[in-house]
């Protein structure tokens, strides 16, 4: 187990440098640079601004350059944000980002396999067809219609929750609407998965053996049926916290969470290479984890997967 | 006669069975479903209205989506034409400006009464209330109000002087009511904030999601059919090499790089939509590959293989005719699925304005748009917003309906 777990962490590593690397000559092979909008800055300040940004080195050398920097955990000075450095930007952005992304995270996970659950013991019957409809539909609503759908409803005409913000304007209440919106595909889709993998598990013998032994039907859903039916939903956690990262991207715009996502659209934009990279990496690390951590769950659940 | 009866014997087990192939098979079972149906019907008419939206236009069916009526902006839904809409909105206008010139007055007069008490000058103001001759009853009571409250110098007042510039439109657009052809345009479903027919932007937006959702989805299955059989096919050394590589790229945050990319290509390139076809289809045919590889491998050393083989078929005549024909079915269910994936990632890199840029408009711009003015006029968001949802739930019904028909043993039927 441990031995497994270090030799994933290591395969961490060349996805890592394959990212950045890619996502670094990406950025520098496009036409325009960072300053290319800036037109009437003379040509002598624009080659002390090159300098200062070590931009007029030769590529391959820059390419060093900035691998040394990250392996210190160094992104530079932002060139759009002046004053600021990246990682300032991401240090102040990043616990907000995490914790919407984890609230969210538990809440389709938990929210989920509860309807899951309701739904699959009540086959065919209206708590069912109620639970697949709202499944179906939030794996069909776009975050960005359903965000400003909400905002609508909740924020401007019954003015029972703010619209944006972060707990540090608007408290507690203003983490409920970003985290139900980014939530809700996921919830969805982990509500069909969850009651279709648990009507599988009710048909299976074990689940019969179980009932012939007699034992209670509580006995049998909450420790024969759930063991077996969790597995598919684990595996699905990887993906949907993916999922629930790049949508924040969205969301925080939507919500003005001030979080990583909307520097990191707002960098693409502006050509802020220092910024966008930094991005780049810091939501690579977090997805590769994620999958390392579901991968080990899953290992922990089901006896029959061994780690050598 | 005893012969005839042996003919009739023989005939009854001599019946010619008609083959029932596996489309016919799957047409039965997905006939069964439904929901599938109604979905597959309406997404037929999303496609054919998308299809023939230009002679629609040219016919007068539909109102030119960049025609902007100034006057006509912002008007809500309605069967009614866009004149009385007008009318209605500048008299609901006026009705607040009313109430705010009363409350503003109300307050100016005892403010005023503490103060200028020996002021008699207040009167004369009231003549520039607007006596028009059309109208009197209206105008009238209006100008009664503002003798009533002795208010002073509210010509400069810019709640006065909104109210009488609106009073004034409403007369010319009274007068124009039975005139102006742009006040005799019905919107169904409103139009925006320049004055253009939502319903007809909505249709137009559809055709460029739609559109990108297809080619999108025609590219990632052509790369990713023709690399997961050669790699399935060949195996050995390729395939190793070609599902490493799947492997690496399934690990990277692929919305990451495609946000990049369509920051990196800048905003003139970005406007034709091609390159957003390519970078969103280059990064998605990994699941299909992998899925037509796994086909691939457990069909090619089957019998019917070895028969074409054994007849002297090219690798490619046997990939192509034999192998790939009987992976149709998983590669029509994915395709189906992941068409409304394609089009949520295009209106979210549009929505974040990455996408599709103007004048070309797509669901994710429109909503995008929609958003930015859904406090006063919540249709402009919701339009779009519907038509997509509505859409994206027909297409992922049908891509259940399309499994569970093709597969009968699939097992995520729900």
């Amino acid at each position: 187990m441990a031995r497994y777990f270090i030799r994933r962490a290591l395969s961490l590593i060349p996805t890592l440098f394959i990212v950045i690397t890619l996502s670094f000559f990406l950025i520098r092979l496009a036409p325009g640079g960072p300053f290319a909008r800036e037109r009437d800055v003379p040509e002598a300040i624009l080659q002390n601004l090159m300098k200062r940004y070590h931009m007029d080195e030769p590529l391959f050398k820059q390419y060093l350059r900035y691998m040394g920097d990250i392996v210190r955990w160094d992104f530079g000075p932002s060139y759009r944000y002046r004053d600021l450095t990246v990682n300032e930007i991401i240090d102040r952005g990043l616990p907000v980002s995490m914790s919407l992304g984890v609230i969210s995270l538990v809440l389709a996970a938990v929210g989920g396999v509860a309807v899951g659950i309701i739904s699959a013991l009540n086959q065919n019957k209206w708590q069912d067809y109620v639970a697949v409809s709202i499944a179906v539909i939030g794996i069909s609503v776009p975050l960005f219609v359903m965000g400003p759908v909400l905002q609508l409803i909740f924020g401007m005409k019954l003015k029972i929750l703010p619209i944006g913000q972060w707990i540090s304007t608007n408290g507690l209440k203003a983490v409920i609407l970003p985290a139900l919106t980014l939530s809700f595909p996921y919830f969805a889709y982990i509500a069909r998965l969850s009651r279709a993998s648990i009507l599988e598990v009710l048909r299976s013998d074990y689940i019969r053996t179980a009932r012939a032994k007699g034992l209670k039907e509580s006995v049998v859903v909450w420790k024969h049926v759930l063991k077996g039916a969790l597995l598919p939903v684990v595996t699905y956690l990887g993906p949907a916290f993916s999922g629930i990262v790049v949508g924040s991207i969205v969301i925080e715009s939507v919500f003005l969470v001030p979080g990583i996502g909307r520097p990191f659209v707002q960098s693409a934009l502006n050509r802020d290479y220092t910024l966008i990279m930094a991005e780049v990496v810091v939501y690579s690390i977090i997805l590769i984890i994620a999958n390392l951590v579901v991968d080990l769950i899953y290992g922990l659940l089901d006896p029959r997967i061994s780690y050598k | 006669m005893a012969n005839k009866k042996l003919q009739q014997a023989v005939n009854e087990f001599n019946q010619v069975m008609k083959p029932v192939s596996l489309w016919a098979d799957a047409w039965k079972r997905l006939r069964k479903n439904k929901m599938a149906l109604i979905s597959l019907f309406i997404v037929s008419i999303y496609i054919l209205v998308s299809l023939f939206a230009p002679i629609l236009t040219s016919a007068g069916v539909l109102i030119d989506y960049r025609k902007q009526v100034i006057t006509n902006a912002s008007l809500p839904p309605s069967f009614r034409p866009a004149g009385e809409l007008v009318v209605k909105k500048i008299e609901a206008r006026i009705a607040s400006l009313e109430q705010r010139a009363k409350e503003k007055a109300a307050e100016q007069s005892s403010f005023g009464s503490f103060f200028n008490f020996g002021a008699t000058d207040q009167t004369q103001p009231n003549s520039t209330a607007p006596s028009k001759p059309s109208d009197q009853g209206d105008t009238s009571a209006f100008s009664f109000t503002y003798q009533g409250e002795g208010f002073s110098g509210n010509t400069t007042d810019p709640v006065v002087r909104e109210l009488l510039s609106q009073k004034e439109t409403l007369e010319k657009v009274k007068a124009e009511l039975n005139t102006n052809p742009d006040y005799k345009i019905v919107y169904i479903l409103g139009t925006d904030d320049l004055g253009r027919d939502m319903f007809a932007r909505i249709i137009y937006g559809g055709r460029i999601s739609i559109a990108i959702g297809i080619v999108g989805t025609l590219t990632a299955a052509l790369v990713g059919i023709l690399i997961g059989a050669i790699s399935g096919y060949v195996g050995g050394w390729l395939d190793n090499l070609l599902m490493r590589f799947v492997d690496i790229m399934y690990g990277l945050p692929y919305m990451l790089i495609v946000i990049i990319i369509m920051a990196m290509i800048g905003e003139k390139a970005r406007g034709s939509f091609v390159v957003l076809f390519v970078a969103i289809a280059l990064v998605s045919w990994l699941t299909i590959s992998r899925v037509v590889r796994g086909q691939i491998i457990s069909l090619k050393n089957s019998e019917f293989v070895e028969a074409a083989r054994s007849m002297g078929a090219s690798s490619w005549r046997i990939i192509f005719r034999h192998l790939l024909p009987n992976t149709l079915g998983v590669i029509i269910v994915f395709s189906t699925l992941m068409m409304p994936s394609f089009i949520m990632n295009e209106s979210f890199l549009s929505f974040l304005g990455l996408g599709v840029s103007a004048p070309d408009a797509s669901w994710g711009t429109l909503v995008s748009e929609g958003v930015r003015a859904m406090e006063s006029y919540a249709w402009q968001l919701l339009g779009p917003g519907i038509a997509m949802t509505i859409f994206l739930f027909c297409m992922n019904f049908l891509g259940d309906g399309l499994r569970d028909a093709l597969d009968p043993q699939s097992k995520n039927r729900t």
